[in-house]
């Protein structure tokens, strides 16, 4: 039968053959052929997973990339010096394969001939598309990058519009001991992943440092579709606290597994589960006692320059593209990483690389993300950073005090 | 069967063309080039034991991923580049002969399952030994200094030299006893034991042959990156993928493989340019094409036009 | 000695799961001889469905069990029928790189339609405590729903014409062939209970484990361990793969952490493969 098949197909394959010579050739024609046209905008490219592991974090910063573009775009463009000069957004799906994002960037700059990159989610890939940019200096700027391994090796072309992730664990353990003075004891389990197990680490860290026991610490692999053993263990050591860190999906499972062997405590944190309205949603009731941390809250009421004066101008306009969806830190660091290069370009007036990448350096601005300076590894200065908790299903703010929205409340039996 | 003229001057073509790239081309270009010649390297090397033995192994993305991590480790203790890669290939090829000595004993099915999960232990250990290996964080390695132009060239001459090294082992193979043993237990494993063929070292050393040059390539890999990670470094998708590009060229024949990675690279490059939401649809649309429509690969085509086949 | 009996509860109620998740694998893995990397992609499918029936109209995921088995029934018979029966004979690197080839399909049409969104069915019944014991109600019902199917499908392989058939296929193909079984259409069939398999497994797992198409390859990896280690295309072999993976990597989680959990499964499937390739259970009669 095999046989047979065979040979009726070789009878037809020249044909075959010539297409697939023809398609070939068309690759390398278009990967070569890329024509160093006169310069008539600025050029952002931007590697993103629009598909694979990390597809839904790299949909939310192609929306808003998309809405800052359009939005400067409708009002002329941007100002280089005294001309206004258009703004072209060029993306690529890497896949959440970190091979294809440092491949991607490279013929972004290459072929593309982009000014910017923007990095993409996630501080691993974050590192791998820094590199690219700094072998090429091209000024980089991630949005979604917290960890402080990511901005202390010396790429000084990556900027970083997060905060350290640092800030996150101090206030926090400092602010529930303050609620809930009986908090003695802590439990962490953390995702084996560069910022889930930073965060792990650090939560760790931080509560030993302000004297409380850590009872119990293990990091999951990747690939993990099962907590139960490990929640057991944390249940036999009774914490005060249980702080798991990983992404929704896993965090999702570790709260309904939790539920379902009686495991729980006075304070239940999840990072960055509530951060994302993805996890509210698939929690459902679930979700409710659960806290934790965020580098920005759409409550929050910053005021300055750029495309979207106030917090509110953005909101209205998320609320209006996404037909009533909230938007979480990602939209909002990433929305507010254009204005970096907006401001750049403005004050330097030019395009030449080595004057941006200093001009970048020395951002001093205020958005509607709040303030963006950056310190000398290029990452944005600590500021009070949002603790929120999921009250009735929708967010609450606890920290800082001046967008204050509830009190911390505990964990419902 | 023995490669004729033909096979040897497309691969001089091939080499030539990507050598040539920094004249012409620019950087991207290049790093396609580069990228091309160390997925060739890939294919060539799975190529003896998946296409001279038969042994449908999936173990490349475990040697690939560990040359990364040796060599990021040797480099971080301070070994110079080149010999923290040679470093690298040893110890992974030990380690293939080792390991092979067990899984080998292993056939068909249950050799292809036991070589996947070689990878996924690799991985989780690689991941969970953190002392040594920064565990998920990753390791970051030196990067090289010179401009992103030499540092492209650099790598793509390397990627090169261990593709023609693996294609000049296979030549060798190809033409000496080893060769004609591996074909013989491709053919009938027992009738080849029979005859007096010792099939275990045999497929031992096919098995060593397709781990060194996976390893070379992961570690000048690490090098040119500047930052691994356990997921990036054992990925399942690289696993199924280098047979893929080796069918696709022609398993089993000494220029097949690099044929098909160049072609498969090449294909993923017009898909992921021009298609954002469904490259990855209109790959698996291109591999069953391909097994229907070109099962002997890309070779067999020419192969039977240059006999004066039906055409 | 309490947290010792919870381990094993939760060892043992992922261990059915794994089983359910397993066997439809394991029969077409036995029968046609076909890795088959779209199984993963099967099970989130299925467990989609169910969210969506749910989520969009209401129906409990019980109702959906049938409807979701007969859609990937047909779909499996459909793409054995159509694709793969053409080189079904071909050696195992043509059908599994067939078969990626068709899941990478899959996979970026689900990915593209539901987005990788992790959704799940909000049942949560609660959990009944037994003594020291804590067993959630809704992986009770989900282990029951899995002995319950996988338990079906022996008896249908056991009981039935077509299972007969299929049980001849698996253990001589050219001799059914001479008995007058049209094996292109048992392949078929065997396709389609392994598609169908699959997305009942979905079913259940939408209200016990988030769905998402980031879990696929996850999935097939159980698949892989829970076949190897109980013994291939044999139903209790699923049955005895599932829960020994499941009580391992219980016990591992536990005594080395969670990290370690996955690997000792790995290593558990590797040894086994060494020592006694065809399974704990052994290669009886391919029921």
């Amino acid at each position: 039968m095999f046989e047979r098949d065979l040979r009726r197909r070789a009878a037809s394959t020249p044909r075959r053959t010539g297409l697939l010579a023809a398609a070939l050739l068309a690759a390398l024609a278009g990967t070569a052929a890329a024509p160093a046209l006169a310069q008539e905008t600025i050029k952002i490219g931007a590697p993103l997973a629009l598909t694979g592991g990390l597809a839904d974090e790299g949909h939310k910063q192609d929306l808003v990339w998309k809405m800052w573009v359009e939005k400067v775009n409708a009002a002329g463009g941007l100002a280089v010096g005294d001309k206004k000069m258009k703004v072209e957004l060029i993306e690529y799906d890497y896949q959440s394969e970190g091979q294809r994002a440092s491949q991607l960037a490279e013929k972004l700059i290459n072929d593309d001939k982009v000014q910017f990159l923007f990095a993409p989610f996630g501080s691993g890939h974050t590192k791998i598309v820094g590199g690219v940019g700094e072998r090429y200096q091209v000024p980089t700027i991630a949005c979604v990058a917290s960890s402080e391994s990511v901005f202390d090796q010396s790429l000084k072309h990556l900027f970083g519009t997060l905060s350290p992730n640092g800030g996150m664990t101090t206030a926090m353990v400092k602010m529930f001991k303050e609620k809930f003075p009986d908090t003695k004891t802590i439990a962490v389990l953390g995702r084996d992943d560069v910022f889930p197990k930073s965060m792990a680490e650090g939560i760790a860290k931080a509560a030993e440092a302000q004297g409380l026991t850590v009872a119990y610490k293990e990091l999951y692999p990747v690939g993990t579709m099962d907590h139960a053993a490990a929640l057991s263990s944390i249940k036999a050591a009774k914490p005060d606290w249980i702080y798991v860190s990983g992404y929704t999906q896993d965090l999702i499972l570790a709260r309904k597994q939790m539920q379902d062997l009686g495991v729980t405590a006075p304070i239940v944190t999840m990072v960055t589960g509530p951060s994302y309205k993805e996890f509210t949603e698939g929690l459902g009731k679930l979700a409710d006692g659960i806290t934790s941390s965020s580098w920005w809250h759409h409550a929050t009421n910053y005021t300055g320059q750029g495309v979207w004066p106030t917090t509110a101008d953005f909101y209205k306009d998320f609320q209006a593209k996404t037909k009533g969806a909230d938007p979480d830190y990602v939209h909002g660091s990433c929305a507010a990483a254009g204005e970096v290069i907006a401001e750049a370009l403005k004050r330097t007036g030019s395009l030449d690389k080595a004057k941006l990448r200093d001009a970048i350096a020395s951002t001093d601005i205020q958005t509607f993300y709040g303030p963006i300076k950056f310190g000398p590894t290029g990452m944005n200065l600590p500021r009070e950073l949002p603790i929120i908790q999921v009250q009735d299903e929708t967010i609450k703010v606890l920290a800082p005090a001046d967008i204050k929205n509830a009190e911390l409340i505990a964990m419902p039996k | 069967m023995r490669s004729g003229p033909l096979a040897y001057a497309l691969l001089a073509v091939g080499i030539l063309v990507l050598a040539s790239t920094p004249l012409y081309a620019d950087n991207y270009v290049v790093r396609t080039a580069a990228i091309v010649a160390m997925y060739g390297a890939l294919a060539t090397s799975w190529n003896f034991i998946g296409g001279f033995t038969g042994y449908p192994s999936f173990s490349t993305a475990a040697f690939f991923g560990l040359g990364c991590y040796v060599g990021a480790i040797c480099q971080r203790a301070g070994v110079p580049m080149v010999l923290a890669w040679l470093i690298a290939t040893l110890m992974v090829g030990a380690f293939a002969a080792l390991l092979g000595a067990i899984i080998l004993r292993l056939k068909g099915h249950y050799f292809a399952i036991g070589s996947i999960a070689v990878v996924e232990v690799c991985r989780l250990i690689v991941s969970s030994w953190s002392s040594l290996t920064g565990g998920g964080d990753g390791l970051n390695l030196p990067l090289l200094t010179w401009g992103p132009e030499q540092v492209m060239r650099f790598f793509l001459f390397v990627m090169l030299a261990i593709l023609i090294l693996s294609l000049i082992a296979t030549a060798l193979v190809d033409r000496s006893r080893l060769g004609f043993g591996l074909r013989c237990i491709h053919q009938n494993e027992d009738a080849a034991a029979m005859v007096g063929i010792d099939t275990t070292r045999y497929k031992v050393a096919a098995y060593t042959l397709s781990a060194v040059f996976c390893a070379a390539a992961g570690a000048a890999y690490a090098s040119w990156t500047g930052y691994i990670d356990p997921t990036e470094s054992f990925q399942i998708l690289m696993t199924v993928k280098v047979p893929v590009m080796a069918m696709l060229g022609g398993a089993g024949t000494l220029a097949g493989p690099f044929l098909g990675a160049a072609a498969f690279v090449l294909l993923e490059e017009v898909f992921w340019a021009n298609f954002l939401d469904w490259n990855r649809a209109i790959l698996g649309v291109v591999i069953v094409l391909l097994v229907f429509f070109l099962p002997g690969g890309l070779l067999s085509l020419a192969r039977k036009r240059s006999a004066g086949g039906p055409a | 000695m309490a947290i010792y009996s919870q381990i094993l509860a939760n060892g043992l109620m992922l261990g059915a799961l794994y089983a359910c998740l397993a066997v439809g694998f394991s029969l077409v893995w036995g029968v046609l001889n076909v890795i088959n990397m779209l199984h993963g992609s099967f099970i989130i499918l299925g467990g989609y469905l169910t969210w969506f029936a749910w989520h969009g109209w209401g129906i409990h995921p019980i109702v959906m069990l049938p409807v979701v088995g007969a859609l990937l029934f047909a779909l499996g018979f459909a793409l054995q029928k159509l694709v793969i029966n053409r080189v079904v004979s071909a050696p195992v690197l043509t059908t599994l790189t067939l078969t990626f080839g068709l899941d990478m399909i899959l996979y970026n049409v689900m990915t593209y339609w539901f987005t990788a969104t992790p959704r799940r069915v909000q049942l949560d019944l609660g959990a009944v405590s037994l003594g020291p014991v804590t067993l959630p109600v809704d992986r009770l019902v989900g282990t029951a729903l899995a002995l319950v199917l996988t338990l079906a499908l022996y008896a249908v392989m056991r009981g039935s014409n077509i299972g007969r058939a299929i049980v001849a296929v698996r253990m001589d193909r050219s001799a059914a062939e001479l008995m007058g079984i049209r094996t292109e259409r048992i392949y078929a069939i065997t396709f389609g209970i392994g598609a169908l398999m699959a997305g009942v497994a979905g079913v259940v797992f939408a209200s016990v484990f988030p769905i998402t198409t980031n879990v696929t390859g996850t999935y097939l990896g159980k698949a892989f361990v829970v076949c190897v280690v109980g013994g291939l295309g044999s139903v209790p072999g699923a049955l005895v793969g599932g829960l020994v993976l499941g009580l391992v990597e219980s016990l591992a989680g536990h005594w080395f952490g969670p990290q370690q959990a996955i690997t000792a499964g790995f290593v558990l499937m590797l040894a086994i493969l060494l020592t006694r390739p065809t399974g704990l259970v052994g290669v009886r009669g391919y029921e």
